[in-house]
């Protein structure tokens, strides 16, 4: 009798501590996907999303290729930044360490732009 | 693809001669080839022939305009036709996007539909001399898919492949590879003509250079180029033009058009018989305007969406039975002594 009710002492607080990082990790994400603030970029659909990130000098910017179709990341000038091709699920980073507006689009398919707006 | 929807009315002859019709081989009516001739305005133009021929159009059959008599064919015909005039003296086959490489749920097997495409040119009635492939021949550029297109495309029946690269064939290298392959007979970014039985050529690159938020580009070095090319060919050369982006707007929200090819197309005004052979979008669309013939293959390999039938131009996934109904090859033929050249379309199941 004694051992079970220390049992049920122990779990409880460990079941509410899940419970409240379960709540930060989701809102964490929430902020990233829609205010456009965090560094990631997901292509898919022809798209990169969010088309517009906001970022402060010096951080990294992320993309990764959920598309059935490949794709590349290349600033418009063509020089500043370059991916190789990247298939689904490749992979492909940036550190922009000067504040400034970078356009970009995929050399493959010229129609996808968006942009990288550094602070 | 119902055909009754991007059919024909008979209404003007303006809207007629503009018309866009999709050939189709399941609405394939017509099994008898017609002549029509009246010249009531004795000005070599069958208006009233025209208006019936393109009302068939409708039912999949490919009109030809031959000098003001036009004549009509089905792909079932095809077979029945008099040796005489299905031969021709030139036959060839458009295929396109083989995108060798490709491994996802719209066709898990790129090889197989390749093969196939190839076992259905090599059935086709006439024996094509050549293949035309207009482009994304491998899916990443990489070696051993280009290889493997190669080696698939060896056992077709035609002597000859001729070649001009899709957005696919030049990642990462900007063409290297494709050049050193494909075009060491070609102008630097691998444009190039060639003459067959007294037609002209010429393969265009359209996928290099790319621009942001642009379409297909052809660039100044070579419309120059082009121009001066054509310059020395008389106006009753029957000439062919492939290019693996479309060299008319199909879909600009989509990338489905060439930037300056409004220039090049006006190097061609002059000729009789021009025909234009893209690829790019994955499915056949037919366009004629006044002596252009605009003609896309389908893929051998996935199909892609309808303009705007979709979220994206990608690759779409249809049934595994039905795949193979919108994939396909294109068998071409130039019979000496008429002006246009007739383009029939052939799924491959």
């Amino acid at each position: 009798m004694k051992g079970k009710k220390k049992v049920i002492v122990w779990i409880a607080p460990i079941l509410a501590f899940s419970g409240l990082y379960a709540q930060a990790g989701k809102s964490a994400n929430a902020g990233r996907k829609e205010s456009g603030s965090g560094s990631e970029v997901k292509i898919d659909n022809f798209t990169f999303a969010p088309g517009t990130v906001t970022v402060s000098a010096g951080t990294t910017v992320h993309w990764v290729n959920r598309d059935d179709i490949p794709h590349t990341v290349v600033s418009d000038d063509k020089t500043t930044f370059k991916s190789k091709p990247l298939d689904t699920d490749q992979e492909f980073s940036y550190t922009f360490s000067k504040p400034g507006t970078y356009s970009y689009f995929c050399s493959i398919h010229p129609k996808m732009t968006a942009k990288v707006v550094v602070q | 693809m119902n055909t009754s929807e991007g059919g024909v009315s008979p209404v003007t002859l303006s809207q007629a001669r503009a018309a866009y019709f999709w050939t189709n081989e399941e609405n394939m009516g017509q099994r008898h080839k017609d002549e029509i001739l009246y010249d009531h305005n004795h000005d070599g133009i069958d208006r009233r022939g025209f208006l019936k021929c393109m009302a068939w159009a409708g039912t999949g059959a490919f009109c030809v305009m031959q000098g003001g008599v036009l004549k009509s064919y089905s792909l079932s015909r095809l077979a029945d036709l008099d040796p005489s005039e299905a031969k021709g003296e030139l036959s060839f086959a458009q295929i396109s996007d083989s995108h060798m490489g490709f491994n996802k749920a719209a066709n898990p097997d790129v090889v197989a539909t390749l093969k196939a495409a190839i076992e259905k040119i090599n059935a086709l009635p006439t024996a094509p001399e050549f293949l035309l492939h207009t482009g994304d021949i491998s899916h990443l550029s990489k070696p051993e898919e280009f290889d493997t297109a190669d080696q698939i495309l060896k056992s077709s029946i035609a002597k000859d492949v001729f070649f001009v690269p899709g957005e696919h064939d030049v990642l990462g290298d900007d063409g290297k590879q494709y050049l050193e392959r494909y075009g060491k007979h070609a102008k630097s970014a691998g444009w190039y003509s060639f003459d067959k039985k007294g037609v002209h050529f010429a393969g265009l690159v359209n996928v290099m250079n790319l621009k942001a938020g642009g379409l297909g580009s052809l660039g100044n070095e070579q419309l120059e180029w082009l121009e001066e090319d054509l310059k020395k060919l008389s106006a009753s050369t029957p000439v062919v033009v492939f290019a693996h982006i479309p060299l008319w707007s199909v879909y600009p929200e989509w990338g489905w058009g060439t930037e300056d090819s409004a220039q090049a197309l006006s190097y061609l005004k002059r000729f009789g018989s021009v025909t234009v052979l893209n690829g790019h979008i994955h499915q056949t669309m037919q366009k004629i305007e006044g002596n252009v013939t605009f003609h896309t293959a389908a893929s051998t390999a996935f199909p892609q969406p309808q303009p705007g039938q979709a979220e994206s131009p990608g690759p779409m996934k249809v049934p595994a039975e039905e795949l193979r109904g919108f994939l396909g090859i294109t068998e071409v033929n130039f019979v000496r002594g008429k002006q246009a050249l007739a383009i029939v379309d052939a799924k491959l199941g």
